[in-house]
């Protein structure tokens, strides 16, 4: 696979494009593609050349924050209207929605980075950490994942597992998911005031047991309910919901006169002192201290655990290498885990070395082939942006439905277990339907790559170039090679 | 868990399950259906049919009891918001099996998910499901309503799925040109190929249909309807993993009750009168903590509920062998004990509804020779 660059590129990419150079040096263009800082891309119109992606779409998580507390606010104050009729109150509210909430923007922009990016690996990498650290996405919490995938997890891709993993979980897109916003410490302060006025409120476990579970050190390990307690008991008096961040914010500065803290600390660093656990907590032997530092320190503990390294290490390979994957290739991905302590650069280089002698193939996700289809061929599917702001609303929502439809999108609600990475579970007449149909689709946006010249550049077997060859028409060939097992597994 | 023993031997407020294998049991003629409503994510069974005559229900529980549930007998009631469920029930054609689970006690969702599907105990050890190998055995068909062939139904000999399309201006190719795909791949994906290609997605003006889990009950109802049509089907109901606010009498939980109750109704009313031969059965991955988290809410726990419907039932019935809600009656003192394995449940309906032996079904569909046979309990 090494010796084709296309299929190299396919491999831990998502392909070159007809009018790109193929790189001279393999070696230097994966290190680049690792290290190197690109700019952000994408096409102001249909067939346009790419351009830099607007700075004014590039939205702050304050920015987010902010447009959530208008849209709640005025979608409340629409909801209660009584001079507003009752058939004019949902489109009044989609009009609000369409002017606060930037997701759709957001999506424009994960598009443009995978069909246009000049940092292909690196999104490859962004979507598999998105993937695995779920948000699933929401009416609220929609405006606040794009500052998630591009700021968090793209923005930590050089960084190390502890760095990543603690900006995740003290993410207010994370904490609102997982239910960590409505978390109370048992002998905290608002438990106590709670309870005061008969209100129940309490700890609650969801994040803590898939801080465990999920994000870490899986079970594995072999942790127990008390562990989880304890996670949970650590992590209480952290997170607000997106959508009651300024309201929570104000309540603050309300009740603590002179509270010094700038509304994006808040936002950086949420967490209540009146809902947190005092006291010491336990949580795999190991004892954490009262206070909003402890969360760091347990961060910081299990992402330096054996079994995070093993889990992690795993998972990757499933993800690039497929479940094919060696114990030998887990083994040395496993090594550099060990060896830089998590730096994800590092990690990040073993596997692609590892995936250079590996002959195993992967199966796939949906988006990530629709977008090597679309890279590839060279086809124009992609809307332009250049809609004015005022106007947003005018820009289409074909790619959020297209990812929807794929079942692939990281903008709907889901479980927090992520895509899977295995091949039978994408494998239905349904999923097969819409791979079928979205081929012949991505043909109607003029693909300057026919289905035989794609089979040729990479290197399709004698039974696909066979199937092709048979086909009638120029549509069926190029379906039945962004169809064949050679394009769908890489 | 209880072993067998114990399960025979249990005393409680509700019917009892004592049957025994019956040895070379079997109909002539199947022509049974089976519909299985996955509940994803844990439903609070105590909340959908709270024990109302335990005392320990509201010592335990402050809020998360509905206030006007339908009472069933001096133990049991359901919650308001199962009005078809309730009046199924008093037609006989509707049971509960309570303080029920398959026998998993890890509460991870995705452990629990996959051995309800698989339907062995160790976790991601299988790559079919309990219900394919029943309809493999059976040589039968199935349809799962959505997206994905979930784990369930695999390992049948020929299972379909169905979710309608909304892509814009997309249509599928000729069958000349899907055979060609076809040729380029192997296995279960040149399967998946040749089935669309005999029955294509876009045929009878299935684009841009509802896929919302009570349109797909309604089309499931529809398609177990006809005489050649496929004798299983399998729903997806979503998001009960919610661990805060899940309300008691209005709130998210109740909300997805009447989701669950209205899916009985639309499968009962497109299955007419094959409804008659049909049992539909809910599954969840476990039950909920019996306390409330203070976030008014639910964490993960062990044992919950059943409910079954269909015509297949003769007589309505509360099973549960009710382990109590004391304290020191609750497994790990936390999740309320499940007594009785859904594994005979799931057995029972097997048998029920294709008439396979509940040795075989035990020992090649389960793979445990030692589940406890339900049928008489349940369809007797």
């Amino acid at each position: 696979m090494y010796d084709n660059r296309h299929q190299w590129a396919r491999k831990i990419g998502f392909g070159f494009g007809p009018e790109t150079d193929l790189p001279s040096s393999l070696e230097m263009w994966n290190h680049n593609q690792l290290n190197n800082k690109f700019s952000v891309i994408g096409v102001s119109n249909r067939g346009a050349e790419p351009i830099l992606w607007p700075s004014e779409y590039k939205y702050s998580l304050e920015d987010r924050i902010k447009r959530a507390d208008v849209y709640t606010r005025e979608k409340d104050d629409i909801k209660k209207s009584k001079t507003i009729k009752k058939e004019d109150k949902k489109r009044l509210i989609t009009k609000v929605r369409n002017e606060t909430d930037v997701s759709k923007l957001d999506i424009y922009r994960f598009w443009n980075s995978a069909i246009y990016g000049e940092d292909m690996v690196q999104q490859r990498l962004t979507h598999f950490w998105t993937n695995h650290f779920t948000v699933g996405g929401s009416g609220r919490r929609n405006f606040v994942l794009g500052d998630f995938i591009y700021r968090v997890i793209h923005g930590n891709l050089k960084s190390s597992f502890d760095q990543l993993l603690y900006e995740v979980t003290t993410h207010i897109g994370m904490l609102d998911y997982l239910d960590n916003a409505d978390s109370v410490g048992e002998k905290s302060k608002a438990f106590y005031f709670a309870q005061k006025r008969g209100k129940t409120v309490g700890l609650n476990d969801n994040l803590g047991r898939e801080l465990l579970e999920l994000h870490t050190v899986s079970l594995a390990r072999g942790y127990t309910e008390k562990d989880i307690r304890g996670a949970a008991k650590v992590l209480a008096g952290w997170g607000v919901n997106a959508d009651a961040v300024i309201r929570k914010y104000k309540q603050e500065r309300k009740n603590k006169p002179g509270w010094p803290v700038s509304l994006a600390d808040f936002i950086a660093e949420p967490y209540f002192r009146d809902r947190a656990e005092p006291g010491y907590k336990n949580v795999l032997g190991q004892k954490f201290p009262a206070g909003s530092k402890a969360l760091r320190k347990l961060t910081d503990m299990l992402a330096s655990d054996d079994h995070t390294a093993r889990y992690l290490s795993k998972k990757l390979a499933l993800h690039f290498i497929g479940e094919g994957a060696t114990d030998e290739e887990i083994k040395i991905i496993y090594g550099a885990w060990k060896k830089s302590k998590g730096d994800l650069n590092k990690v990040h280089k073993a596997t692609l070395e590892v995936i250079k002698n590996t002959r195993s193939k992967k199966f796939l996700w949906p988006t990530t082939w629709m977008f090597q289809a679309i890279r590839i061929s060279g086809a124009d599917m992609m809307p332009g942006f250049s809609t004015e702001f005022a106007k947003k609303s005018d820009l289409s929502n074909e790619p959020r439905e297209i990812l929807k439809e794929l079942g692939n999108s990281f903008w709907t609600q889901r479980q927090p277990d992520g895509y899977s990475e295995i091949k039978e579970n994408w494998i239905s007449t349904e999923h097969l339907d819409r791979r079928i149909k979205m081929a012949s689709k991505i043909f109607s946006a003029k693909p300057k790559r026919s289905g035989e010249e794609i089979a040729e550049i990479l290197d399709f077997s004698d039974k696909s170039k066979r199937s092709i060859k048979m086909a009638p028409d120029e549509r069926a060939k190029f379906i039945i090679a962004l169809c064949s097992a050679d394009f769908m597994e890489v | 868990m209880l072993t067998r023993r114990h399960f025979l031997s249990g005393t409680g407020a509700g019917l009892f399950l004592s049957g025994y294998p019956v040895h070379g049991f079997t109909k002539e003629v199947v022509s049974g259906r089976i519909v299985v409503l996955l509940l994803e994510g844990g439903m609070d069974g105590l909340l959908a049919v709270p024990p109302i005559g335990d005392d320990n229900l509201l010592k335990q529980r402050k809020a998360l009891v509905a206030s006007k549930a339908l009472k069933i007998n001096p133990l049991f009631a359901l919650h308001p918001n199962f009005k078809t469920f309730s009046k199924m029930l008093a037609n006989e054609e509707a049971s509960i099996i309570h303080a029920t689970s398959f026998p998993y006690t890890g509460r991870s969702h995705f452990e629990g998910q996959n051995v309800l599907q698989g339907g062995l105990l160790n976790p991601f050890s299988s790559k079919t499901g309990w219900l394919g190998r029943a309809m493999g055995i059976a040589k039968i068909t199935g349809k799962a309503m959505s997206l994905q062939a979930p784990l369930i139904i695999r390992g049948a000999t020929d299972y379909d799925n169905f979710y309608p399309e909304h892509l814009r201006n997309a249509e599928l190719p000729s069958a000349e040109v899907l055979k060609l795909i076809q040729d380029t791949h192997e296995g279960s994906i040149a399967r998946a190929i040749d089935k669309l290609r005999r029955s294509p997605k876009s045929m009878g003006g299935r684009r841009g249909s509802a896929r919302d889990p009570l349109s797909l009950a309604s089309e499931a109802g529809r398609s177990l309807r006809e005489v050649d049509g496929p004798k299983v089907a399998v729903i997806t109901i979503p998001q009960f993993d919610d661990h805060a606010e899940i309300g008691s009498d209005t709130g998210h939980h109740p909300e997805l009750f009447t989701l669950i109750d209205n899916a009985f109704e639309n499968l009962r009313n497109n299955l007419k009168e094959q409804w008659a031969n049909t049992i539909v059965l809910t599954m969840t991955e476990f039950g909920r903590t019996v306390k409330e988290n203070g976030s008014a809410g639910t964490d993960h726990g062990y044992g919950s509920v059943g409910l079954l419907a269909g015509g297949l039932i003769k007589r309505s019935s509360v099973i549960a062998n009710w382990p109590g809600l004391s304290t020191s009656e609750l497994y790990e003192k936390r999740d309320l004990y499940a007594t009785i394995d859904y594994r005979s449940v799931c057995a029972a309906c097997i048998e029920a509804a294709f008439g396979l032996d509940h040795d075989l079904i035990a020992e090649e569909i389960f793979q445990d020779k030692n589940i406890p046979r339900a049928y008489t309990h349940i369809f007797g």
